[in-house]
């Protein structure tokens, strides 16, 4: 059953979270341009954008690249399926790093020094948000009693109450996972504070329009893990749930905005201390 | 009973051979012939038995008793004779102490102790056979193209060594299988003792001064956990009155305070012998020997009896706290500290040495835990472990011989150079660190124990011990993947023995990989469940089979898929205009070329040895002492 169900959710997610996510990076653009004071873009024109994408001339630096865009696209389809039909948790969170991993790797095989710097700090992050995420996933079976994301809808009380310290953690490298400054190290969708465009250097064309659609599905199951605290045994809860995703969303926007980026030290070091000092004091409220 | 007899004496008859053949074209018959036999007798062996709990046999022999005794004296000897020679006080004494402790023991304790069954399998003794007899043996055959390439680098008129090193190979299994079949706990000490001189050998082949002193830290390490193992036979025969391997457990697990002291002593004999901090070190300096050595030592012996040793005492650390405790915490933080110091390393063995202890400590971990499911997790960390960790140390033995180098940053463009292998090392490297393949499930696994448990701190060590994992692995896969446009490929030259031995051991990874569920339903499961009388699988079977659809696809993009754009190709951006793609050079500002470089993290000021390496020993020796204290005051929490 299980398999079945991660199949089906697959599927509709990959059809489904690039819509969502196409509308949300488009009001992060709309959300942004109002904080600085500008109209801003349609809110499709994150579609637009991609769809020229689609429409160039496929070129590239090497014959793999793409292969490897395409497998992080389609592990992260998985991740997301697992997620949403109620899957396990950790494999939701194993399955997305390996979409990261294949992203990290199209950008070293171009061997271009510039894609190679954003692949080695992309990989930097990984491992400050590696831990806080791990912790996440086993905060949530301290709190429901499973792995399974479906066991949400049996509990009486929405988890962030018994874990809301790993929720403060998890929202702290959230910021990393969304690649949003401060912590945009690998690469920045600010022009001002990038030499050359980091991971996705060598990147154009179909396959740059592949890592776009591949972020949209990202932010909609990170967004999906916010969610998640918040959501219990009464159909309500899910509005609820949707209300602090969007809220979520745009205080990481308000953030970006505000933030210039950090050295990776800081962000290293912080990201740890926060796991750390999150991840103990939960554990150590849950257990005692 | 004959099959077991057969695995153990084989080998020794096959080094007795080799240790008089000169000829090249003979070894290489003689070798891949009893490797083949070997591999199919082990894998018939497994075949036979698949699912058995404990099959015990009723065999005890004065002529082996007095034969392994003869084979401690030996041993001494030899390690006497050579701390003679080159002036190692240490090691000549604690052989002195030892083989005067194991005599006294033998002639006036254990004559008395009649152990019945003295030979045994079960599930995890076929799981390791299959792991000694498949992988090693495919080790041995590796390191007949490997040893010829060696004696080519060798001066002019060196004198040819090898009828030796393929000697000490082939005992190097017996001795394992030994290890594994042997319930008479004299017999095992003597295996056991057999390995450490074995590799005390194999580690100073090359007789470097660097070969002999790495070789003095094994022996001397290993010698004191020898010393635990004899201490732990004394209390053993004195106290509980048994010598069977099967009856101690049983009655440490009835009994927890009777056997304290020597449940403490033989996890200290698992931890040395598994590298374990603060005794890593001879793990690390044990690179210094030809590669296939490395290979044999770091996947399917030595450590791997280490922890042999503690996934069997797992039920009694699940009762007794002390040695439990030790066990843990020694693991985890070996675990931890050895990760984070593999991110400073570049020199790709001793990436894959920290890798190994790293993974030992997460095994010792899960041992110490010793719930079923934690001994679940460790079984597979076993089997993964052994398969993807020879096939690295293989691959980067052939790269180093036919590139030149070990050092990571010179493996750029190897996906030009030798595109089999690069795949290969990639394949082997995945499935060190990431989802879905073995050893993540694995890990997966202790996390659910650990949850389970509510194991606060092994969980905490657990997720930030990850996260560095990435990073080294990381790094190096990214730096393997990068391609450029026709350089010339150099993997024409690679011998055909070295293929096969790579190409079985890829195979091996991909079908446990793919074959995860079967594997722990027919040759884990039993073995938990003859243990501890219940199941341990902690994972659904319909998650492990998405796993195993995932690493499927996976092997099919690396191996098929890779390669077939057909995209048009332009040149690398590099802030200028690009001179040349593949040396990244390009025309600057001032019209003159200028070459791009670009060098991996590697983090000295965070991660450097020099930096954590006493922190996580100390804190491993403070562990330690404490353990045995406790032990020897017999205060044990958990009695209370």
């Amino acid at each position: 059953m299980t398999m079945l169900s991660a199949l089906i959710g697959t599927l509709l997610f990959a059809v489904i979270a690039p819509i969502l996510g196409c509308l949300l990076a488009g009001l992060d653009r709309v959300v942004s341009a109002r904080m600085q004071g500008r109209v801003g873009p349609p809110l499709l024109q994150p579609y637009y954008d991609v769809r020229k994408l689609l429409e160039k001339e496929d070129a590239s630096v090497n014959s793999v690249e793409k292969t490897y865009i395409i497998c992080a696209l389609a592990f992260a389809a998985v991740s997301g399926g697992i997620f949403f039909s109620g899957g396990n948790l950790l494999l939701c969170v194993f399955m997305i790093t390996l979409s990261s991993m294949f992203f990290i790797v199209a950008a070293y095989s171009t061997r271009s020094p510039y894609a190679e710097i954003g692949a080695h700090r992309e990989t930097l992050q990984v491992m400050s948000y590696e831990p806080m995420v791990l912790l996440f996933a086993i905060a949530f079976f301290m709190a429901t009693g499973s792995f399974n994301t479906a066991s949400v809808f049996a509990l009486e009380l929405p988890a962030v109450v018994s874990i809301w310290l790993v929720f403060l953690g998890l929202l702290y490298v959230l910021t990393i996972k969304l690649r949003k400054s401060p912590f945009d190290l690998s690469m920045s969708h600010h022009a001002h504070q990038e030499i050359v465009r980091g991971i996705t250097t060598e990147m154009s064309g179909p396959t740059l329009a592949l890592v776009e659609i591949t972020h949209w599905m990202e932010n909609v199951l990170f967004l999906g893990w916010v969610g998640l605290f918040f959501v219990w045994g009464n159909p309500i809860s899910i509005v609820l749930a949707l209300v602090v995703m969007v809220f979520v969303y745009l205080l990481e926007i308000f953030i970006d905005n505000n933030f210039a980026r950090v050295k990776w030290q800081l962000m290293l070091k912080s990201a740890w201390l926060v796991a750390l000092v999150c991840g103990t004091l939960n554990f150590v409220l849950l257990v005692f | 009973m004959a099959m077991l007899g057969f695995l153990i004496v084989f080998p020794l008859i096959v080094a007795a051979v080799l240790a008089v053949v000169r000829n090249d074209a003979v070894r290489d018959v003689i070798v891949v012939a009893s490797a083949g036999v070997i591999g199919v007798a082990s894998i018939a062996l497994v075949a036979m038995n698949i699912g058995a709990p404990g099959v015990f046999f009723a065999y005890s022999s004065g002529v082996v008793d007095m034969v392994c005794m003869a084979i401690g004296v030996l041993i001494a000897a030899v390690i006497i004779a050579f701390a003679v020679k080159y002036k190692n006080i240490l090691a000549g004494a604690l052989a002195v102490v030892q083989v005067v402790l194991s005599l006294v023991f033998e002639l006036g304790f254990a004559h008395g102790v009649h152990v019945e069954f003295g030979l045994y399998f079960d599930s995890l003794s076929l799981l390791m056979a299959f792991i000694i007899g498949v992988i090693g043996s495919g080790i041995c055959v590796y390191a007949l193209g490997y040893m010829k390439d060696f004696q080519h680098h060798e001066p002019e008129g060196a004198k040819d060594r090898r009828p030796l090193f393929f000697a000490l190979m082939f005992i190097f299994l017996a001795a394992m299988f030994a290890i594994v079949f042997c319930n008479n706990m004299v017999w095992m000490f003597t295996a056991w003792e057999i390995t450490t001189v074995c590799s005390f050998l194999l580690i100073g082949f090359t007789k470097t001064e660097e070969a002999i002193n790495n070789a003095f830290r094994q022996i001397v390490m290993n010698l004191a956990g020898g010393i635990a193992f004899v201490v732990a036979l004394f209390y053993s025969v004195v106290d509980m009155g048994t010598l069977s391997f099967t009856v101690f457990i049983a009655q440490a697990v009835l009994n927890p305070a009777i056997a304290l002291i020597p449940v403490t002593a033989l996890a200290f004999a698992g931890i040395t012998k598994a590298a374990q901090m603060p005794f890593q070190t001879w793990l690390l300096g044990a690179m210094v020997a030809p590669t296939p050595t490395s290979a044999l030592l770091h996947s399917s012996t030595m450590v791997k009896a280490g922890v042999f040793m503690l996934v069997k005492l797992a039920p009694v650390f699940l009762v007794s706290t002390v040695p439990a405790l030790m066990v843990m915490l020694v693991g985890g933080i070996t675990f931890l500290w050895c990760s984070f110091m593999a991110i400073s390393q570049s020199n790709a063995k001793r990436v894959l040495a920290y890798s190994t202890i790293a993974n030992l400590g997460l095994i010792t971990a899960c041992a110490g835990v010793g719930t079923p499911e934690a001994v679940w997790a460790a079984t597979f960390l076993v089997l993964f472990h052994a398969i993807a960790k020879s096939l690295l140390f293989l691959c980067v033995g052939t790269a180093e011989h036919h590139i030149g180098s070990r050092d990571i940053e010179d493996m750029d463009l190897l996906f030009d150079r030798m595109p089999r292998l690069a795949r290969y090392m990639m394949l082997g490297i995945m499935c060190m660190f990431i989802a879905p393949f073995g050893m993540l499930v694995a890990k997966w696994a202790t996390i659910v124990s650990l949850v389970e448990m509510g194991n606060i701190v092994l969980l905490i060590i657990l997720a930030f011990g990850s996260a560095a994992t990435f990073m080294f692995w990381a790094k190096w896969l990214g730096k393997l993947s990068g391609i450029a446009g026709q350089p010339e490929n150099v993997e024409t030259t690679v011998h055909r023995s070295e293929w096969g031995s790579v190409v079985l051991m890829a195979v091996l990874l991909v079908v446990a990989c793919v074959l995860l569920p079967y594997v722990s339903a027919f040759i884990v499961e039993p073995y938990i469940a003859y243990v501890y009388g219940v199941g341990g699988q902690a994972i659904s079977t319909d998650n492990l089979w998405i796993s195993s659809i995932c690493v499927a696809a996976v092997v099919i993009v690396l191996f098929a898929g890779l390669g077939r754009g057909k995209s048009r190709r332009v040149n690398v951006y590099m802030a200028g205009i690009t001179a040349d793609s593949d040396a990244r050079t390009f025309r600057n500002s001032l019209s003159q070329t200028s070459e791009a470089t670009a060098r991996n993290w590697y983090m000295e000021d965070i991660f450097g040895e020099k930096k954590l390496a006493p922190v996580g020993v100390g804190i491993c020796i403070v562990i330690i002492v404490a353990a045995f204290a406790l032990s020897f005051v017999g205060i044990n929490p958990g009695m209370l």
